[in-house]
């Protein structure tokens, strides 16, 4: 811990607080997400082990060492010394690292990369919707990330915008693996349906499927990807029963035709919906490119087994069509808390709009009073 | 998944000699610990010398699974085999002396429960200790939860074990699909299944990877039922023209068998003996470790009410 000084703190977490720190011997600016065992009754919380495990597997192909920061080359990119070998390309950017784990105190504390915001942030504080380009950017970012990380053979089970990390350089990193789950095709493990935010919750869980798979990942991604054409949530349920409703009202009734697993779903028999048809997405996403459309409908499936994969999606003619996918620089990168960006010598360039009426550019002269004094 | 996973990167050693190397410093670390302490009444002959250890060792890993067999609701392999790997890799860089195997090997099959999501409450867990009254279930609980975290921190945090029971699964149903010459691949599951256990009380999880012990154990089934199975490696495992992977796995599996066949489980006469040594140097030495290893100082949080103090238990009160 001596290696950090705390510079404040980001937030709290389900179970700890998190810090914005610095690595005094590098000047790195991470996050520590201290995980407090005292009043835990069952010791070392499940969901900090899960976090762990999922990372300390996926942090092995990322070419990060664990006894801090012994990351050469990657200091050295940072610093712009040439004299270390260039590390070997970066397998992906798309997951939180995990920099290290330490004991400490009555629990330990886990050191991720910092990251200035979250996606829930962009959505919520853009003060426009986002442009085509960039959601297409988000959108490929994220899915390189479920990719890599259904290729580890890891669910997420908690996929939502305020899980995605925005850095400072405008990529997104999935993170929170407090839900996540190693999982395998050995057919005689259950699964706990109550996973993942409502609103991103698979039709399988609401009806309390206790076997599922990747699936719920893909799932959310579709109900993210709505969530940023539409700059507001797809299915927002405010409980679990009317979650279904809303998931229905767009999907349509599911018919055993449509979805023939329903019938094995444990609470398929507890509660029955009046029929209605589907709502073409088309109208749900409106003023929205048919490629688009047409992805999100391969996401927003009833069955499972027919979500499209990740890695299939990111091959969809939605990436490699007009516009393109925005890069990272060209992403708003609102600061934590909401709280207005920084004050920059130069201004926004909307503030300067040729569209915008002159008035809305000119200094408000009541607020220069007390400053100015007559002569 | 196991290709690019901590198991395989931190956990599989060289050889037998580098685990000896290993087990040898842990030892020394401890009595130089002591010495330098500059405690009274210190003799080099009151440490227990390797095979003690080792001896010691056995016994409560002996003891861990009969405790895990005996586990309700039943332990799946799976954990069971975690549990007994956590347990060897934490003595592999500590000493008996120094922690005591009676009390890391419940936190090793705790923490088991845990990371391979076996979900028993901790009541549920020390539930199973039949012996204890529910006030000596509790303390046992509360040294179960202190010792977790230094349980997780010697394993490096890495709590990902691959067991060699999928591979295994895998291969049998290999077997059946691709190499139609054996006719009934199920006849070789019950010794298959013995020899991984038996292979969990030895070295083999530290040397070798999960797929070639279960390979082994399928392979020394079907030996001992008669039926030789080696063209499965050259005409379906691919190592037909390749001389010298299949002889490195020959040789690999020799060094399993051996190590097999070197275990034995010790007298009783020799563990009473160790254990009466290992009393005494945790009663005497080793007391600054027997204290708490969380503390409650830093961050002016207020301390919590001290707890009771431990009385001491014994294995016989455990089970």
């Amino acid at each position: 811990m001596e290696q950090y000084s705390i510079l404040g703190r980001i937030g709290e977490g389900a179970h700890g607080i998190v810090f914005k720190a610095k690595h005094i011997e590098t000047g790195e600016t991470v996050a520590l997400k201290k995980v407090a065992l005292r009043r835990l009754e069952d010791g070392i919380p499940n969901q900090a082990l899960r976090e762990i495990k999922a990372l300390q597997e996926i942090e092995d192909n990322q070419h990060v060492s664990m006894r801090g920061f012994h990351v050469r080359g990657q200091r050295s990119e940072v610093r712009g010394q040439p004299h270390t070998p260039p590390p070997p390309p970066p397998p992906l950017h798309q997951v939180v690292k995990l920099k290290d784990v330490f004991p400490h105190g009555t629990g330990f504390v886990l050191v991720f990369d910092f990251m200035l915001s979250d996606l829930s942030e962009v959505i919520r504080n853009s003060e426009r919707p986002l442009t085509p380009a960039q959601v297409k950017g988000y959108m490929m970012m994220l899915l390189k990330g479920v990719a890599f990380l259904h290729h580890n053979n890891i669910m997420h089970r908690d996929l939502k915008p305020a899980n995605l990390l925005i850095s400072s350089s405008g990529h997104l990193k999935i993170a929170d693996f407090g839900l996540a789950r190693l999982f395998s095709d050995q057919g005689d493990r259950l699964y706990s349906h109550q996973v993942a935010t409502r609103w991103y919750r698979a039709p399988e869980l609401l009806y309390g499927a206790r076997k599922y798979d990747e699936g719920v990942d893909l799932w959310a991604v579709g109900c993210i990807f709505g969530e940023l054409l539409n700059s507001s949530p797809l299915f927002p349920g405010e409980n679990d029963i009317e979650q279904l409703c809303c998931v229905l009202r767009v999907l349509g009734t599911p018919t055993q035709d449509s979805w023939p697993e329903i019938v094995e779903l444990p609470d398929y028999n507890k509660i029955t919906f009046k029929e209605n048809p589907a709502i073409p997405l088309e109208e749900i996403v409106p003023d929205t490119s048919p490629q688009a459309v047409d992805l999100l409908y391969k996401f927003l499936v009833y069955p499972s087994k027919q979500r499209c994969s990740a890695r299939q999606a990111l091959l969809h003619p939605y990436f490699f069509s007009s516009p393109l996918p925005a890069h990272h620089s060209e992403l708003p990168i609102p600061q934590r808390g909401g709280r207005p960006p920084r004050q920059r010598l130069q201004a926004p360039p909307t503030d300067f709009s040729l569209d915008l009426p002159l008035q809305k550019s000119v200094v408000d002269p009541a607020l220069l009073q007390g400053h100015a004094s007559c002569f | 998944m196991f290709h690019n996973s901590s198991h395989r990167k931190y956990w599989i050693f060289k050889c037998e000699e580098e685990l000896d190397h290993m087990r040898h410093k842990a030892n020394q670390k401890f009595r130089n610990k002591i010495l330098e302490s500059g405690k009274p009444g210190v003799s080099e002959s009151m440490f227990l010398e390797r095979h003690g250890e080792d001896v010691v060792f056995r016994h409560y890993e002996r003891r861990m699974l009969d405790f895990c067999n005996a586990f309700k609701p039943v332990m799946p392999k799976s954990v069971v085999g975690t549990a007994l790997m956590f347990f060897r890799r934490f003595y592999l860089n500590n000493s008996v002396m120094e922690y005591h195997p009676r009390i890391i090997m419940l936190t090793c099959a705790y923490l088991s429960c845990k990371v391979e999501e076996f979900n028993v409450s901790c009541t549920q867990f020390v539930g199973n200790l039949l012996q204890e009254s529910p006030a000596g279930q509790e303390r046992v609980l509360e040294q179960i939860l202190e010792f977790e975290l230094l349980l997780i921190q010697q394993l490096n945090f890495h709590l990902v074990v691959h067991n060699p029971y999928r591979p295994m699964e895998g291969l049998l149903i290999d077997l059946k699909t691709r190499y139609p010459t054996l006719e009934n691949p199920e006849s070789l599951r019950k010794s298959a299944d013995d020899f991984l256990t038996q292979a969990a009380m030895t070295d083999a999880g530290l040397l070798f990877p999960p797929s070639q012990i279960a390979l082994t154990a399928i392979l020394n089934s079907a030996l001992r039922a008669g039926l030789s199975i080696e063209s499965y490696l050259t005409e379906c495992l691919g190592l037909k023209g390749d001389k010298e992977s299949l002889s490195k796995m020959y040789d690999a599996m020799r060094r399993m068998k051996t190590l097999l066949k070197k275990y034995e489980l010790p007298k009783s006469e020799e563990v009473n003996a160790y254990k009466q040594k290992l009393e005494r140097i945790h009663a005497e030495l080793a007391t600054s470790s027997n204290k708490r290893k969380r503390g409650y100082e830093e961050d002016g949080h207020v301390s919590k009410e001290p707890r009771i103090t431990e009385e001491e238990w014994t294995d016989e009160d455990l089970m």
